[in-house]
């Protein structure tokens, strides 16, 4: 009866206008963010972090949840009509999505990645009010051994998700680890790679290295495949989609639902890993794997769920332990530190009416835009005939809008654009930034929870196999690796053999 | 098109000469001449920057123009510091400053000199930090935690928001004064630590007021004393470090208006004569209670003396504790 209490407190946290407005607002924000390609949740939620100081925290976490979000159902509705991926989770939309599309049913396709986000988005908000009190209660018992172990488990995560050449994502990983070292060391406040420079005292901003990496890079490599950009702004008929449609999918978005909510959960999946899981799922289970590819609806459905389950679930460690699973979450930390809210189990304990109003905020966002998604597509289309010309150089403007905006200095901009011209260089050396952007996050973290448990245990390395969490971690990472390895070495000794 | 030209022409050429005729020398009189930036060392939401936007909003209006307060967070606060004394003396660049930038000059390489470089507008404020135990440790009393550590040596450990912060040196301060041999162990920011309190995994951690009261009134966390030379309205019971035997840690943290060094004294007198108006008020006060600040107001040359001697004070801390950022 405990959640009805929690739910009801929740509603009436929700409820007010204000936070209804906030929550329409981010809701809608992420839809536009999404439909654009190269902006990210992460590139707004940094710029529209100030502007939440003058609003009350639980107003501005409801706010910036809607971004991210409205970013994964607005991410779907370019994949499917001019098969851009607005978001990296809805790559896979693109495959069967752009192909009914052609084949004249974009308004099924969409309608059904609407709804099954949204029925992925109502599940997994009863998946963190059913399993993130027991959560919070197991916070505790994890001191800096534990987390070290997670993270090393969510590195070796990191790895599984690229999806290209395996040495270049732990390069990228690397490369990422040593971006996180610069700064003063927590732990002796000795100063690494600074090389005397002040604004470097402090460590490197994630802003500056998402926005640089992300969005600067992104602009510059669109820039080389301009004129391939195809947009099909013919009219989009027959919205709903038909009862054959729906029995076909029904399956896929309920599979597509739990996979995205366990994967949601685990450092270094989230939304992205769970849509390319979900699709691969579907295409194994299909009577006719060939359809994929052609306009299988199920393509759309069960990956479209999956990647909003997923972001959704992604809130349960950030919110619960105070760890970030992936860069927005980082950021969503970072606006409850802002805010002077310590994530971590106590938040749900101290703070309930920002707790429960964020999460029945996820579910009135995710209605929200079920009803506002459909009619909104045609305006979508109307801005993506926006020229690139006028387009870019707004984006190129708020992305240094928002690097300025972190400490007023100029060196955070210069180092901003070094990022862009370093992001573009490894964009052209099919080096994907996702796994750079892990290890700078998770680098620096272990390494401070790896010192913190060696200092408490006076230098006794057995602590990381003597708590039993620990142990599980390291063992389920060690397995990871081994799947991820062997059959690299299988394909490896049939090659030999065959010669 | 000509007359257009000539309207903007002698438009610019009205306002130069509004300019021009405006005194050269910044008088008190005519000070402020324009919008006044007001530097704050530390991130948006940190007490620096909650107490600059406090007074930036009234000073807005009592001077009637824009005061703006400019976040230049980086190297504890070395930056900002750096970019005020550096600034022009005119008194439209001011600086909300605290107990860290007393602590960096000794503790690591600064540019800034907080005593030479600063004209002191005004104290605004002071935050004692306290002695914070989790109720898995028995002592109820600094004696009784002394006793604790000396019969365990090497085992206690004590947390702190980061290596060479107020926190981390008052627990320094207390392993020689106490002659007790305890851990440090640094964390990234005082939340970070409170959840290692609560599990016990460290066993004690000086911190400002407000982090800990929610869990003091929970019972999981116990207040042992409070660095400051008398008791919190907030918690009338807590004996402060004096009363426990320990005086030289009664070092709170403050809080100050600082101007460039050689801002002109009837501008720094304006200015102070606004702030302790401001600071008498009760929403100013309230604001700042809410972050565990106590309002304060002050001369320019107590606040002049003040510094002084905090820094004095805490490069006597920094000498004895051998703590060193390089």
């Amino acid at each position: 009866m405990e959640i009805f209490n929690n739910m009801i407190l929740g509603f009436s946290v929700v409820l007010t206008p204000g936070n209804l407005f906030y929550c329409l607002f981010g809701a809608l924000i992420g839809t536009l963010i999404g439909v654009l390609p190269g902006v990210g949740p992460a590139a707004t939620i940094a710029l529209l972090l100030p502007f939440t100081f003058s609003v009350p925290p639980v107003t501005a976490l409801i706010m910036l949840a809607g971004i991210y979000y409205g970013s994964q159902y607005g991410g779907s509705t370019t994949s499917v009509l001019v098969n851009i991926p607005g978001e990296s989770s809805s790559v896979v939309t693109c495959l069967d999505g752009y192909a009914m599309a052609r084949q004249g049913r974009a308004g099924p396709a969409l309608a059904i990645a609407a709804m099954g986000s949204f029925f992925a988005g109502c599940v997994a908000t009863v998946i963190i009010c059913l399993l993130a009190p027991t959560l919070a209660e197991l916070a505790l018992k994890f001191g800096p051994a534990e987390y070290f172990s997670m993270m090393v488990l969510g590195l070796v995560g990191a790895t599984m998700l690229a999806h290209g050449s395996l040495l270049k994502a732990i390069a990228m990983i690397l490369f990422g680890l040593v971006l996180g070292l610069v700064g003063t060391d927590v732990n002796s406040g000795t100063r690494r790679f600074t090389f005397g420079l002040s604004p470097l005292f402090d460590g490197i901003d994630f802003v500056i290295v998402v926005m640089g990496l992300f969005g600067l890079a992104e602009i510059i490599s669109s820039l080389d495949h301009m004129e391939k950009k195809e947009i099909v702004t013919k009219k989009v008929s027959g919205l709903m989609p038909t009862r054959a449609d729906l029995k076909a999918s029904w399956k896929a978005i309920i599979r597509g639902t739990v996979l995205g909510s366990v994967l949601g959960i685990l450092p270094g999946g989230g939304a992205l890993l769970s849509s390319f899981a979900s699709y691969a799922l579907e295409k194994r289970l299909a009577d006719d794997p060939s359809r994929f590819g052609n306009g299988a609806i199920e393509g759309v459905a069960g990956p479209e769920s999956a990647n909003n389950a997923g972001a959704q679930t992604s809130f349960i460690p950030m919110l619960t332990l105070g760890i970030p699973t992936n860069g927005v979450m980082a950021l969503m930390l970072g606006a409850m530190m802002i805010h002077g809210i310590a994530p971590g189990p106590r938040v749900m304990i101290e703070k309930p009416e920002l707790f429960w109003g964020l999460i029945v905020s996820m579910w009135v966002g995710n209605l929200m835009l079920v009803i506002l998604n459909l009619p909104l597509i045609g305006i979508w289309i109307r801005l993506l005939t926006v020229p690139y010309r006028f387009l870019y150089p707004a984006i190129v403007m708020f992305c240094c809008i928002g690097v300025y905006s972190l400490n007023s200095s100029i060196f955070d901009l210069v180092m901003a654009t070094g990022f862009g011209v370093v992001g573009y260089i490894l964009l052209k050396l099919d080096c994907e930034p996702a796994p750079l952007v892990l290890g700078f996050i998770l680098g620096p973290m272990m390494e401070v929870y790896f010192r913190r448990a060696m200092v408490l245990s006076r230098g006794d390395f057995s602590v990381f196999f003597t708590e039993p969490i620990s142990l599980v971690m390291l063992l389920a990472a060690a397995i990871l690796l081994l799947m991820n390895i062997a059959p690299t070495i299988r394909r490896k000794r049939e090659e030999v053999f065959q010669e | 098109m000509n007359r257009k030209w000539m309207f903007g022409l002698m438009t610019l050429a009205l306002i130069a000469a509004a300019f021009l005729s405006h005194p050269g020398s910044a008088l008190a009189q005519s000070f402020p001449t324009k919008p006044i930036s007001f530097i704050c060392p530390f991130p948006p939401g940190t007490g620096n920057d909650v107490i600059a936007r406090t007074i930036a909003d009234k000073l807005s209006k009592s001077l009637g123009k824009v005061v703006m307060v400019e976040n230049k967070a980086g190297a504890t606060g070395a930056i900002a510091a750096d970019a005020a004394a550096k600034a022009p003396a005119d008194g439209h660049t001011i600086i909300i400053a605290s107990t860290t930038l007393s602590i960096n000059m000794s503790v690591s390489k600064v540019t800034y000199d907080l005593v030479k470089d600063f004209a002191p507008v005004s104290l605004v404020g002071m935050m004692p930090n306290c002695l914070l135990v989790p109720s898995s440790v028995p002592a109820k009393s600094i004696k009784e935690l002394i006793e604790l550590a000396k019969s365990k040596p090497g085992q206690i450990n004590f947390g702190s928001n980061g290596v060479g912060g107020a926190p981390h040196l008052l627990a320094e301060m207390l392993k020689l004064a106490g002659k007790i041999d305890i851990v440090h162990v640094a964390y990234k920011g005082t939340n970070e630590v409170v959840a290692d309190l609560l599990a016990g995994r460290v066993q004690m951690l000086f911190a400002p007021l407000t982090t800990g009261l929610p869990l003091i009134k929970d019972g999981r966390l116990r207040i042992l004393g409070v660095c400051s030379d008398k008791r919190s309205p907030a918690l009338p019971d807590v004996p402060t470090m004096g009363e426990a035997g320990f005086p030289a840690l009664a070092i709170p943290n403050w809080y100050g208006v600082l101007a460039p060094a050689a801002t002109p004294k009837p501008v720094v007198a304006k200015l102070n004569a606004e702030i302790v108006k401001i600071m008498a008020m009760d929403d100013v006060k309230e604001r700042l209670a809410n972050q565990g600040v106590e309002s304060r107001s002050s001369t320019p040359d107590a606040a002049a003396t003040y510094i002084k001697q905090d820094v004095a004070k805490w490069a006597k801390v920094i000498k004895e504790s051998h703590v060193q950022m390089k």
